[in-house]
């Protein structure tokens, strides 16, 4: 038998939201145990440079969010509080089919009854006296609303309608920081990494810092953000452009406060297409994050920042836009050619970076970290049998990012600059997403179109945006036994949906009411 | 609705309050917020659990009288019927009221408020508030103290509850009630102590609850569940 070696030390590098975020992931499964005589304790060191500041534009996450921060051990309540974070409902889409104010949502509950009932096809009878999301989800009603997912008496991350949250990055980062290393045992070293050596393998055996002892570790996890410090400079892992599906490399962010204290924060993520782009729009309790999404190629930054000032004086107030910095973000769209090489896995933006369109940065970030947490390879010897199928499976993903969001543009019927009439060359779409789309104009996204148990985007995301973006599925022309079944439980549900709307739309709090009252009350564990 | 104004003598002299116990008055509440000092006597006649403040979603300990809304089966055309009634229910239509006085503790004091469209004031019917000589009556007298003591409560409560979630000992329960009639009711959105970590509690804990003053408290509001049995028996009469 050949020598093993076990992985016992893991070394974050990186201290931005994915680097702690990684870090409390992992070490709430591997470092915060009992101790059972005779094991090894795992060890968590995170290195973050004291130079480097991390980007921060307001974010917003998944629902996924909750159960990952449960996992971690950190309270919503101070989540709430001290990473002026609010409640996220999904996204609330403008002018994206015509520009000619069209609206809908994509909510983060699955459709009334999904289980069992496809309610897509019951719907098409009704296209035109009901949206959509309003038909199948309460949801889509608390969101035009900016009402709140749960009430003041609902447990910490328990809720009336599934929600996620908008906060700031930075102090989001700040509170993992603390918690890390105050009760999960995670090693912090403030350093600039200045060097790193390998092994006669190939392997990375430690970090090289400006202040202090070589950092060693067994396996290297890679959260230095764009520069991707360990997987791209140093093993020079490829970057795959995706470009060519999805344009947009560049962004105009700012920071606008409310004009007042009392001013409705939005439940929702409001994407709204521009003729060269879209603008966010992200409803903190202090503020909001507003930016504009362009593609290099097609516009003119002057063009795209006079658009956002518009946005900004149509949404907030013009003393408010004439105020307002404006911040260039540059960024590459696409993926590194894979995520694990050798003893070394880049989780966040060294991993890969696409436009916010559906806030899937942090939620890569979460499935990244918890796939290493729960496969965390035993040793070396099946430490490339974990990578390969880390590889296959976040390629999968990223795949089906891009798809997604590719599906946003493809929907749309604006013809109003280069920018959107390229947007649906057929050279810029996937095969995989052309494909699945002729299919959808025959029968409506359903179960099967969910692969994997652990898909990003489930039929449902597929539904909302097909049917909100207002897509044509033929009705079938032969009969179905599973369709009479239908049409007969659609029509309770239909109501049943109704009355559950008008009942949450009656209970629940504003967003701000709700906020404000975490900050005062906070809210109850049970 | 209510109209909470400062009791004063010269306003006030010719009010009555009718002390009926009526649905009429209001009466007619599935439970009503408690306080450790009167566990003892609530719990000889009702159930002990815990609920939210639809404000601020903190718990309070409450008397239960009904198991759906606006149910009181201690209520019937002869009164309530119960040897204790519960000083949150007594209190109406009195109330402690803060005024803003800046050479007190805190910059407010508190005074003895009259909510003057609660139905049992009127000038005929029930207990004076004053003599005709201007002094408080007995009743009045012993309705400030109620509110004292009240004032008192909500401080304990607020003590009482904290350690309760310091220990973990309340978790959410859902009861189901099969009535002779065959119909089931289920009543949700209270909680409990959780007995079975109470039990798993080590010397040195229950020592710091019994140091507090809350570990009797604890105690009565588990024996007071038997008194389900009563709201179940009288539900059955109801419905029979």
């Amino acid at each position: 038998m050949t020598q093993t070696k076990n992985i016992n030390r893991i070394v974050i590098l990186g201290g931005g939201s994915a680097g702690w975020l990684t870090a409390g992931v992992v070490a709430a499964e591997h470092c915060a145990g009992g101790d059972s005589a005779g094991l090894t304790d795992t060890t968590i060191t995170l290195v973050e440079s004291s130079t480097i500041s991390t980007i921060g534009v307001g974010e917003g996450t998944w629902p996924s969010m909750r159960s990952t921060l449960q996992k971690i051990g950190i309270s919503e309540t101070d989540l709430i509080t001290k990473c002026d974070a609010s409640f996220k409902q999904g996204t609330l889409f403008h002018g994206w089919k015509t520009g000619k104010g069209d609206s809908y949502t994509h909510p983060f509950t699955v459709p009334y009854g999904y289980n069992d009932t496809n309610l897509a096809d019951q719907w098409r009878r009704f296209r035109h006296q009901i949206p959509f999301a309003e038909a199948v989800s309460s949801q889509n009603s608390l969101m035009f609303s900016d009402l709140a997912p749960k009430q003041i008496t609902t447990p910490e991350y328990a809720f009336n309608t599934n929600y996620g949250y908008h906060l700031d990055a930075a102090k989001f980062a700040e509170l993992l920081k603390m918690h890390c290393v105050e009760n999960l045992n995670v090693n912090h070293v403030v350093a600039d990494v200045v060097g790193i050596n390998s092994n006669s393998t190939g392997d990375i055996s430690s970090l090289i810092i400006d202040a202090g002892e070589d950092v060693e570790g067994d396996l290297f996890v890679d959260c230095s953000g764009s520069r991707a410090l360990l997987l791209g400079e140093f093993y020079e892992v490829p970057f795959i452009s995706k470009k060519k599906f999805l344009f947009n490399d560049s962004a105009l962010a700012s920071q606008v406060p409310y004009s007042s204290s009392e001013d409705p924060i939005a439940s929702s993520t409001i994407s709204s297409a521009q003729t060269e782009g879209w603008v966010w729009d992200i409803g903190l309790p202090t503020r909001r994050g507003i930016g504009h999404v362009f593609s290099s190629a097609h516009s003119d930054e002057d063009q795209v920042g006079e658009s956002l000032l518009k946005y900004i004086e149509r949404t907030v107030s013009s003393e408010a836009a004439s105020k307002t910095a404006i911040r260039k973000i540059s960024f590459s769209p696409g993926h590194r050619a894979k995520f694990w090489h050798r003893n070394c896995v880049a989780i966040g933006m060294s991993a890969g970076f696409i436009e916010p369109l559906e806030a899937s940065a942090l939620v890569l970030v979460e499935l990244s970290a918890s796939m290493i947490a729960e496969e965390l390879p035993a040793n070396r010897e099946v430490m490339d049998i974990v990578a390969k199928r880390f590889n296959d499976k976040f390629l999968y993903r990223w795949d089906r990012i891009i798809d997604f969001l590719k599906m946003h543009y493809v929907l749309s019927e604006r013809k109003d600059s280069d920018y959107w009439r390229d947007s649906v060359s057929s050279e810029s779409i996937p095969d995989s997403l052309a494909e699945k789309m002729e299919l959808w104009r025959w029968q409506s996204p359903w179960h099967r179109d969910t692969m994997h148990v652990d898909e990003m985007f489930p039929s449902a995301s597929f539904q909302y945006i097909l049917y909100g973006m207002d897509f044509k599925t033929r009705a079938r022309t032969a009969n179905r036994r599973s369709d009479f079944d239908a049409q007969n439980s659609a029509e309770r549900l239909f109501q049943e949906n109704a009355q559950r709307t008008k009942k949450l739309v009656a209970a629940m709090p504003t967003n701000r009411e709700l906020i404000n009252k975490i900050h005062t009350y906070g809210l109850q564990k049970i | 609705m209510t109209n909470f104004v400062v009791l004063n003598q010269s306003l006030h002299k010719d009010l009555k309050v009718n002390t009926t116990r009526s649905e009429m008055y209001g009466d007619n509440v599935m439970h009503a917020m408690t306080f450790p000092l009167e566990f003892r006597d609530i719990q000889s006649c009702y159930p002990i659990f815990f609920s939210k403040d639809s404000e601020s979603g903190k718990f309070y300990p409450t008397a239960l009288f009904g198991l759906e809304q606006n149910e009181n089966l201690f209520l019937s055309d002869d009164g309530w019927d119960a040897t204790y009634i519960p000083m949150m229910i007594k209190r109406h239509p009195f109330l402690v009221g803060y005024q803003d006085a800046p050479d007190h503790d805190g910059g407010k004091k508190a005074v003895v408020s009259i909510d003057l469209d609660n139905p049992r004031i009127n000038e005929h019917i029930g207990e004076s508030l004053f003599t005709d000589g201007g002094e408080a009556t007995e009743y009045l007298s012993d309705s400030i103290k109620l509110l004292e003591s009240i004032h008192k409560g909500h401080e304990h409560n607020k003590g009482f509850i904290d350690t309760l979630l310091e220990y973990d000992l309340l978790e959410s329960f859902t009861l189901e009630v099969n009535l002779s009639n065959g119909s089931k009711n289920q009543l949700q959105g209270f909680y409990t102590i959780a007995e079975q970590k109470l039990h798993e509690l080590n010397g040195d804990t229950f020592d710091i609850l019994n140091k507090r003053g809350y570990l009797q408290a604890i105690f009565m509001a588990v024996a007071s569940h038997s008194r389900l049995r009563t709201l179940v028996d009288n539900k059955n009469a109801l419905c029979a």
